[in-house]
């Protein structure tokens, strides 16, 4: 089974909609770190991918350092890894801006915006590693 | 970067009828290791087109390679590297299904059907003539997948069958697809497949190829034709309407309301793509564009080329 799921949307490579929806179950701990990664095989079968582009999100996975080998395992969720200055400032900056001013063309109040971050900040956090379930 | 022979390639290849004009002049390649959709309505040409590759029918003009070799120069022992699956499938309706595997193994020395059958959930000792339809095309791609061709052609393998069928159907020849790139990522199982639906291989074809009325509109990778289609609302300042604006050939389906323009974009470039449509467009107040799902590409292609037939009539 998946732990993840998806219904493809047009328009956007399916390799970046697959690496989108694994990203999403990583961070909100649908998986954990040390989980086995679903193969190319798994993956290409249950999303009716082509091999190609299951092997592609893997090693995206992988570089963005989500996923990493283990010998004799195979692929596994990394811990999250550290973020760099770089990726901090641009998101904080550039990526931020973009939706103030999204926000802004389409009239949203500064109150609505920081309610629905924290609303999806909330449900995407992970609950607590070996807590009770 | 290599420039491996394509797996099937033609070259002005077209067939005619008496007097009918079954498939105009047509060039398509298909590379080595693609998934290749080749998409049309009934009667569109598509089995036309997967005769002549397989010789089955002879072309009138032009031609075609097939894995390197002329098609017209196909024969039996070819077919041990090429496997064909159609919609019509004549089997051996009086042997069970694992007679006709025993029957087919001596003559590919590549035989290979391992799990197959119970992957395919197909009862061995039941004769094929009491097969369901869905299960004799269970049974058809058994017997091509068993001998691991480096070439598929599939017409209309899912036509009349239920989504149940179907979904095995593609999860075998996905599992095929995965075999093959464990053996060597860069090789090349190629799959050809002709529909009058493509809904079920978009997530996996590569490439695509239009047929329409015996002419191919395009054909090209799937990435490609995906990016450049886009469904496109302008709203207009009405007191600024022209109402003589003649738009380009590359907008296709174009129609207007006093203050909003609709359109197909079919050559969208999506980095500048407000000022490649406000250029013709001044007097837009807001331009929208929506990505467009192959099932909808194909109705605009063909809607636009009747359209274009009627004003040419």
């Amino acid at each position: 089974m998946l732990p993840f799921r998806l219904t493809f949307r047009p328009g956007v490579p399916i390799s970046d909609q697959v690496v989108y929806a694994a990203t999403r179950a990583i961070v909100a701990g649908q998986l954990q770190p040390g989980e086995p990664f679903p193969s190319v095989r798994t993956l290409s079968r249950d999303l009716k991918i082509n091999p190609n582009t299951a092997h592609k999100v893997i090693t995206q996975l992988l570089n963005d350092g989500l996923l990493e080998s283990r010998p004799g395992i195979g692929t596994v969720v990394a811990q999250l890894p550290r973020s760099t200055a770089t990726q901090r400032t641009d998101l904080l900056g550039p990526q931020i801006e973009e939706l103030v001013v999204e926000a802004k063309r389409l009239s949203i109040d500064l109150d609505d915006i920081t309610a629905a971050i924290t609303r999806h900040w909330k449900r995407l956090t992970t609950p607590p590693a070996g807590g009770s379930k | 970067m290599t420039t491996a022979m394509p797996a099937i390639e033609t070259h002005g290849l077209s067939k005619t009828f008496g007097h009918t004009e079954a498939l105009a002049p047509l060039d398509l390649s298909v590379p080595r290791g693609a998934v290749f959709a080749l998409v049309g309505h009934n009667g569109a040409g598509k089995t036309t087109l997967i005769k002549l590759m397989l010789n089955i029918l002879r072309p009138t003009h032009g031609g075609a390679t097939i894995l390197g070799r002329p098609t017209t120069t196909l024969t039996g022992k070819s077919f041990t590297h090429i496997g064909y699956v159609s919609e019509n499938q004549e089997l051996p309706d009086w042997m069970t299904v694992q007679a006709m595997m025993d029957y087919l193994r001596p003559f590919y020395p590549t035989w290979d059907e391992a799990h197959l059958l119970s992957d395919l959930d197909l009862p061995p000792d039941r004769k094929l003539k009491q097969l369901s339809r869905g299960m004799r095309m269970k049974a058809a791609l058994a017997s091509v997948l068993a001998f691991r061709p480096p070439l598929i052609i599939m017409d209309e393998p899912f036509s009349g069958l239920d989504p149940l069928v179907r979904d095995e159907l593609i999860k075998a020849l996905l599992d095929r697809m995965s075999d093959e790139y464990e053996d060597d990522p860069n090789g090349g199982l190629t799959i050809l497949i002709s529909s009058h639906d493509l809904a079920e291989v978009e997530s996996f074809a590569t490439h695509v190829a239009f047929l329409h009325q015996g002419k191919l509109l395009f054909a090209e990778s799937l990435a490609t034709l995906t990016a450049r289609f886009r469904e496109v609302i302008v709203t207009l300042d009405p007191a600024m309407t022209t109402s003589a604006f003649t738009p380009p050939i590359t907008w296709l389906l174009p129609e207007s309301t006093a203050s909003v323009y609709r359109f197909i974009h079919t050559n969208a470039e999506l980095d500048n793509f407000e000022q490649q449509v406000r250029a013709l467009l001044p007097h837009a107040t807001e331009i929208r564009s929506e990505p467009m799902t192959l099932r909808t590409i194909f109705l605009a292609l063909a809607k636009s080329s009747q359209a274009q037939d009627r004003s040419r009539a």
